[in-house]
């Protein structure tokens, strides 16, 4: 075992694995320009394997990361390290483990998205900025929906999902990043049914703005009656839901960003935007809002650089919308479980670095004292 | 043994972790989701012509033919709709002989002015006051049409949206949205 952490806590190791961070960093920023900040990010940075000219397997940014947090809480294993002398070094490796595990919490645990709010209206939920989401929602209920939701790393090809709510089962057929809906030049066949009868999702290239690319599903329906059973089509941001009536009871299909529900409510109360003087560009807008929890509202204002901080989220007031019913703020919302580790890591790496000073001071006073001698 | 057990846990989590994989299931009180998302996300396209106007995102520019300015497919819960938008000069051959053409498209008898008027449906946009007009036949639910007439200073405006019977019914809140946002921009 010895042997082991003696290997995978080497020093070149961390070495070669920050160059090939570095060298990640600069292939990424590279690729921004052809295909854009998200795809980039995904690509290289939060990938476990990168595709070197599609051919040559390379670690990815987070294998990398893996195997650099690795190395730096091996050394911690070794028996030699835990010595008094040796303390700010002991230290320092904690904060750089504490920074990467809090880059680790981060890339699997945090989420972002937007909410919406007209004024005078008020909502419940955050729309991811990049995920989508299946919802099948049972609407034969009286008082409630009932919502299955089967989340975008089910909707791949060849999937099949099904759940105990549900009495039938979906097959997905094609799923598109990003897609257009064509009218069939010819008639379909009987199998295709709702807004596929008439018309086809073409899948498109990838934008490199992520947010303007529009995701869309084929999907089959079966083992439901003959009449729902068949082909149906859904895009993001389609107004009407698909509808079918199984088994006597009532269901809609939606696909639509990824929609978590908080517990607590925003209501906009007013949406105010200031006008560099005698031109249409906005200097700063403000959302004066209520945010309402067990029923109880607070009033508060979120402006640009002054966010609202709640239950481990953060609104940020993002951008605006001006429509003909009205005004509607934009708030960007983000969860992040790791927002205080880079805080607290950089705070012990700090006390680190100043401890291994202080306790090799004397040491270093001594050697000079004696260099000047001679 | 503990050092090992740790050191495997580190790095197991940091792979075996996805918090997106799953199923979930919940319950909400009843509403509806068509109206709640349709305008969730807005979009105002400026027109050569000079025309912007909001629409949902789900509408998808579609070709039409050269008289129109603009052409959406319109998706509806069991299919898609067609609508267009004309300028024609002058009042476009007028209020009466458009309602009873569009009309006779989907086996409608035609109407004298007092009944089509009686039929109108006033609303207001940047522009102006315009009339809708919603063409049903129940005997032929195929097709069925949500029309908006908007009279400006020299030309007429002409708005038409071609769904199934269901679809017109689905969508007229948003094509009412749509004809009340239409602006015109004399600078473009």
């Amino acid at each position: 075992m010895k042997l082991i952490i003696k290997r995978i806590s080497h020093p070149k190791i961390f070495v070669y694995t920050v160059i090939w961070l570095m060298v990640l960093t600069v292939l990424g920023t590279l690729a921004q320009r052809n295909i854009g900040l998200y795809a980039s990010q995904q690509k290289y940075f939060s990938s476990y394997i990168i595709w070197l000219g599609d051919i040559i397997p390379a670690p990815g940014g987070r294998i990398t990361m893996v195997i650099m947090l690795v190395n730096l809480a091996s050394m911690l294993f070794k028996h030699n390290i835990w010595k008094l002398k040796k303390a700010g070094i002991i230290i320092v490796h904690l904060g750089a483990v504490l920074l990467f595990i809090g880059s680790g919490v981060t890339a699997i645990l945090s989420s972002e998205g937007n909410m919406v709010i007209d004024e005078g209206a008020q909502s419940n939920y955050v729309d991811d900025y990049h995920n989508m989401e299946l919802a099948i929602i049972n609407t034969s209920r009286e008082n409630l929906d009932e919502y299955t939701v089967f989340d975008q790393p089910l909707l791949k090809k060849g999937n099949k999902l099904s759940h105990e709510s549900l009495d039938f089962m979906i097959e997905i057929m094609e799923y598109y990043n990003n897609c257009k809906v064509q009218r069939r030049t010819e008639p379909a066949d009987i199998k295709y049914k709702g807004m596929m009868k008439n018309f086809d999702l073409v899948e498109l290239n990838l934008e490199k703005e992520n947010t303007q690319n529009r995701s869309g599903i084929i999907y089959k329906i079966e083992n439901s009656n003959l009449t729902n059973d068949g082909i149906y089509g859904l895009i993001l941001g389609q107004s009407v839901t698909q509808t079918a009536t199984i088994n006597n009871q009532n269901f809609e299909f939606l696909f639509r960003k990824k929609r978590t529900y908080l517990p607590f409510s925003i209501e906009l109360l007013d949406f105010k935007k200031v006008l560099h003087a005698g031109t249409g560009i906005a200097k700063s807008y403000s959302s004066e809002i209520n945010l309402i929890e067990n029923g109880i509202p607070r009033r508060v204002l979120i402006q640009m650089n002054e966010p609202l901080r709640h239950r481990g989220y953060t609104f940020f007031q993002s951008s605006f919308i001006e429509g003909p019913e009205g005004e509607a703020t934009v708030l960007a919302a983000v969860k992040n479980y790791g927002r205080l580790f880079p805080y607290i890591s950089s705070i012990v790496m700090s006390i680190g670095l100043f401890l291994h000073l202080l306790i090799n001071l004397p040491k270093l006073l001594r050697k000079n004292i004696i260099a000047g001698k001679k | 043994m503990t050092k090992q057990i740790i050191l495997l846990f580190l790095v197991f989590l940091m792979l075996s972790c996805d918090s997106n994989n799953h199923i979930r299931t919940y319950h909400l009180p009843k509403i509806h989701h068509t109206n709640n998302e349709t305008f969730q996300t807005k979009s105002q396209k400026p027109q050569l012509s000079g025309f912007t106007w909001e629409k949902p995102d789900s509408w998808i520019p579609s070709q039409g033919s050269s008289m129109r300015i603009a052409s959406f497919d319109v998706p509806f819960s069991t299919g898609m709709g067609d609508l267009s938008v004309m300028e024609l000069g002058g009042d476009g051959g007028g209020l009466v002989a458009n309602v009873n053409r569009w009309r006779g498209q989907i086996g409608l008898e035609p109407l004298e002015e007092s009944e089509i008027r009686a039929q109108a449906q006033p609303g207001e946009s940047k522009i102006g006051p315009y009339e809708i007009f919603q063409l049903i036949n129940d005997s032929n639910s195929d097709t069925a049409m949500l029309t908006a007439i908007l009279p400006m200073n020299n030309s007429t405006l002409y708005i038409k949206l071609t769904a199934s019977k269901d679809g017109i019914i689905d969508l007229e809140k948003d094509f009412k949205t749509f004809c009340s946002s239409i602006k015109h921009d004399t600078n473009i």
